[in-house]
């Protein structure tokens, strides 16, 4: 099982493989529209304390995402973590 | 006249263009039938043409119910023979994010016959950094006009006037229909691979942003900075505003004691006074609160901070089906329940607008100041505990507090989990937009239309029902007894509501025109009890309450009725036009009434078993 972007740390880069089925389809496609596309590179800018929703750069965009959706996105990890 | 449609998705600056093409001219109009706010305005260089700017919006495939109002009213607008040009405005520094938006724009345009540009704006960024994007080729693959344009500097406009005026003197050309039959699916990626393609190179824009972001969402550096942006926007409202709210009061009774003596007749001398200053005293007085805390909300929008914001909260007030963004307008409910319900704007998803609504008046706002100082006086020993650390009524004041906000977060959380329904709701996916300077004009701009939208809407409800309360008051005795008057009459009649909560039929017509504003209740029981100037020395009405024979229960009861019940016409008004639903405004009054009615029967009823 690939892990998801909830899971990433600070400063973890990886490429996005895919949504959970679980994950509504308009959030996907939502998250489609942003750039989240499988195959994108996203890099994990923040991961606050508490759960606070992360960070991740996407392109030249930076966008937060809470565990309600980025647990639902599987990503592969590249670089040093991977 | 010819119509220009101004579209693109937020953050894009395209609300700072309109304002530089229309002079900062435009109104606000609710189109017929939609639930959004529409932009109109004469543009300054062609003031033949006309302007309508729509709402940002990130895609035409909308997933909530307010976007696909968005979206129908815009392919309504397409429709519209006058319209003879559509604008999308994209984030040139980021053109991964506005390109599949832009490519369904020019879709649906070639769907309907209409010419389309796109204005790639921010280009001041990008010169800022020596960053450029190949905007010929681009335009080439797009085909069609795409222009580099800054709304801050205003470079690229007299380019865009010249390219409007060739639209305005032209007959429509039907544009070429490259992408009428292409699904979704192929331009998004066609999007992403002409963002990688012809965007800018680079990424310093990225870096500086993510290194402010290391300092304002750290754990530590970013909760220190929270919440001295709240400490500050909570001065705001409370302190600041406070001379000029002043001012305002002092103003309107320097021309009502010029002007009411003039007034021969006693009746129209009366309802002058009272009813008319009275009545504008009571909502005007809010306005420099409404014009600052729109100006301090403005200014964390526009500088980027307030999406931080929303991020720090969002994981506590999910807990009670709220997001991160309704902070701020719950924290301004605690000075007041208008501004609050206007900053409530903010919040992109209608359900948790709807929830946040909902919390907002049950934050302890400073209307109900007066009255928690009346009856803590009154009811709650002055004595203090663990050798003078506690004092009783500081005690009591800080729990009655707690016990409305906590009553505010119970009554989201118990309605999210009733009412969940996931299909018409927005998933947490924030974009954290750059930093930036705020443009001053544009946010006094704001706040201007703000404070006047109160005025012109919520003003007419608020005085209504000040003159009907006046004449209850007033008749049939000509203001000669109040417990004689309809009012005093009404009061009576509900006695045997309010008398199992111990109370008699004066605490009823307080409550009664406590429904103008809370503060209200104060003066009331003074006049009831004979004493003049009450809210300024509380020290003989508290006396009097306390010879009437009223329980400690029945005063806790009405702390706790008040900590709950809406009874404020302004922040009805205001909630029935910013949800455009009069029907949630009073769902919502006779709800918070019986639930207030219930805790205060349930407080005096344990009370006597205590006491």
């Amino acid at each position: 099982m690939n892990p998801t972007l909830w899971s990433l740390r600070a400063g973890d880069q990886c490429d996005i493989v895919g949504y959970d089925d679980a994950l509504a389809e308009p959030y996907r496609i939502r998250l489609m529209e942003f750039g989240f596309h499988p195959g994108e590179s996203v890099t994990c800018l923040q991961s606050p304390a508490f759960g606070a929703p992360k960070v991740y750069r996407v392109s030249n965009t930076i966008f937060s995402l809470d565990d309600e959706v980025a647990s639902h996105v599987r990503v592969r990890l590249v670089g040093d973590n991977a | 006249m010819p119509r220009i449609l101004l579209i693109g998705s937020p953050n894009s600056g395209k609300s700072l263009l309109f304002n530089r093409l229309t002079g900062l001219s435009q109104k606000v109009a609710n189109f017929p039938g939609i639930t959004v706010d529409v932009g109109v305005g004469r543009l300054q260089a062609l003031p033949d043409m006309e302007l309508v700017d729509f709402p940002g919006t990130y895609s035409l495939q909308a997933i909530s119910a307010e976007e696909r109002v968005a979206v129908a009213e815009f392919e309504r607008a397409l429709a519209d023979p006058e319209v003879v040009q559509v604008l999308c405005v994209i984030d040139a520094t980021r053109l991964e994010k506005s390109l599949y938006f832009t490519l369904q724009v020019i879709r649906e345009c070639e769907r309907v016959g209409k010419p389309v540009s796109v204005l790639a704006n921010m280009i001041d960024v990008l010169d800022a950094h020596k960053l450029t994007f190949e905007v010929e080729s681009l335009a080439a693959a797009l085909h069609t006009a795409v222009l580099p344009v800054s709304a801050r500097s205003g470079k690229g406009v007299p380019a865009l006037i010249d390219h409007l005026r060739t639209v305005e003197g032209q007959s429509q050309a039907a544009p070429r229909q490259h992408l009428v039959e292409t699904p979704d699916e192929i331009l998004r990626g066609n999007a992403h691979q002409l963002a990688h393609r012809y965007g800018p190179r680079g990424d310093v824009l990225v870096r500086s942003q993510t290194r402010l972001d290391s300092f304002f969402l750290h754990s530590v550096t970013g909760g220190v900075a929270f919440f001295a942006i709240m400490y500050l926007l909570f001065q705001s409202i409370f302190t600041w505003s406070a001379p000029v709210m002043d001012g305002v009061e002092y103003l309107l009774r320097l021309i009502a004691d010029a002007l009411v003596p003039l007034i021969g007749n006693d009746t129209l001398r009366d309802f002058t006074s009272d009813a008319v200053f009275g009545g504008l005293g009571a909502f005007l007085v809010f306005v420099p609160q409404i014009f600052v805390l729109t100006f301090i909300i403005g200014l964390l929008e526009d500088s980027g901070y307030m999406a931080r914001a929303a991020l720090i909260c969002h994981k506590p007030l999910r807990l009670f089906g709220l997001t991160g963004k309704s902070f701020i307008p719950m924290l301004s409910g605690v000075a007041c329940a208008i501004p609050a319900i206007y900053a409530a704007r903010a919040i992109d998803s209608p359900r948790k607008r709807l929830l946040t609504y909902m919390a907002i008046p049950l934050m302890p706002c400073s209307a109900r100041l007066p009255v928690y100082t009346l009856l803590i006086a009154a009811f709650i020993p002055a004595g203090t505990a663990l050798g003078g650390l506690v004092g009783w009524q500081g005690l009591a004041m800080f729990g009655i507090y707690f016990f409305g906000m906590s009553c505010g977060l119970l009554v989201t959380g118990v309605v999210s989990r009733l009412s969940k329904d996931h299909f018409t709701d927005l998933p947490f996916v924030l974009e954290l937009p750059p930093y930036r300077m705020p443009g001053l004009l544009p946010l006094l701009r704001n706040a201007m239309n703000r404070s006047r939208h109160f005025v012109t809407k919520a003003g007419k409800i608020i005085f209504a029902v000040t003159v009907v309360v006046w004449i209850l008051g007033y008749f049939p005795n000509y203001g000669a007894d109040l417990e004689v008057s309809w009012l005093g009459m009404l009061g009576h009649a509900m006695e045997p509501l309010f008398a199992p909560l111990g109370l008699d039929w004066r605490y009823g017509v307080a409550i009664l025109t406590s429904f103008l504003a809370r503060e209200v209740f104060v003066g009331t029981l003074g006049t009831i009890f004979g004493i003049e100037g009450a809210e300024e020395n509380m020290v003989p009405l508290v006396s009097q309450i306390q010879a009437s024979g009223i329980s400690m229960g029945s005063g806790l009861a009405l702390l706790v009725f008040f900590a709950i019940a809406l009874q404020c016409v302004s922040t009805l008004a205001i909630l029935s036009k910013e949800s455009e639903s009069n029907a949630l405004a009073l769902k919502m009054f006779a709800g918070y009434f019986l639930f207030a009615y219930a805790a205060a029967l349930a407080v005096y009823q344990l009370a006597l078993v205590f006491t």
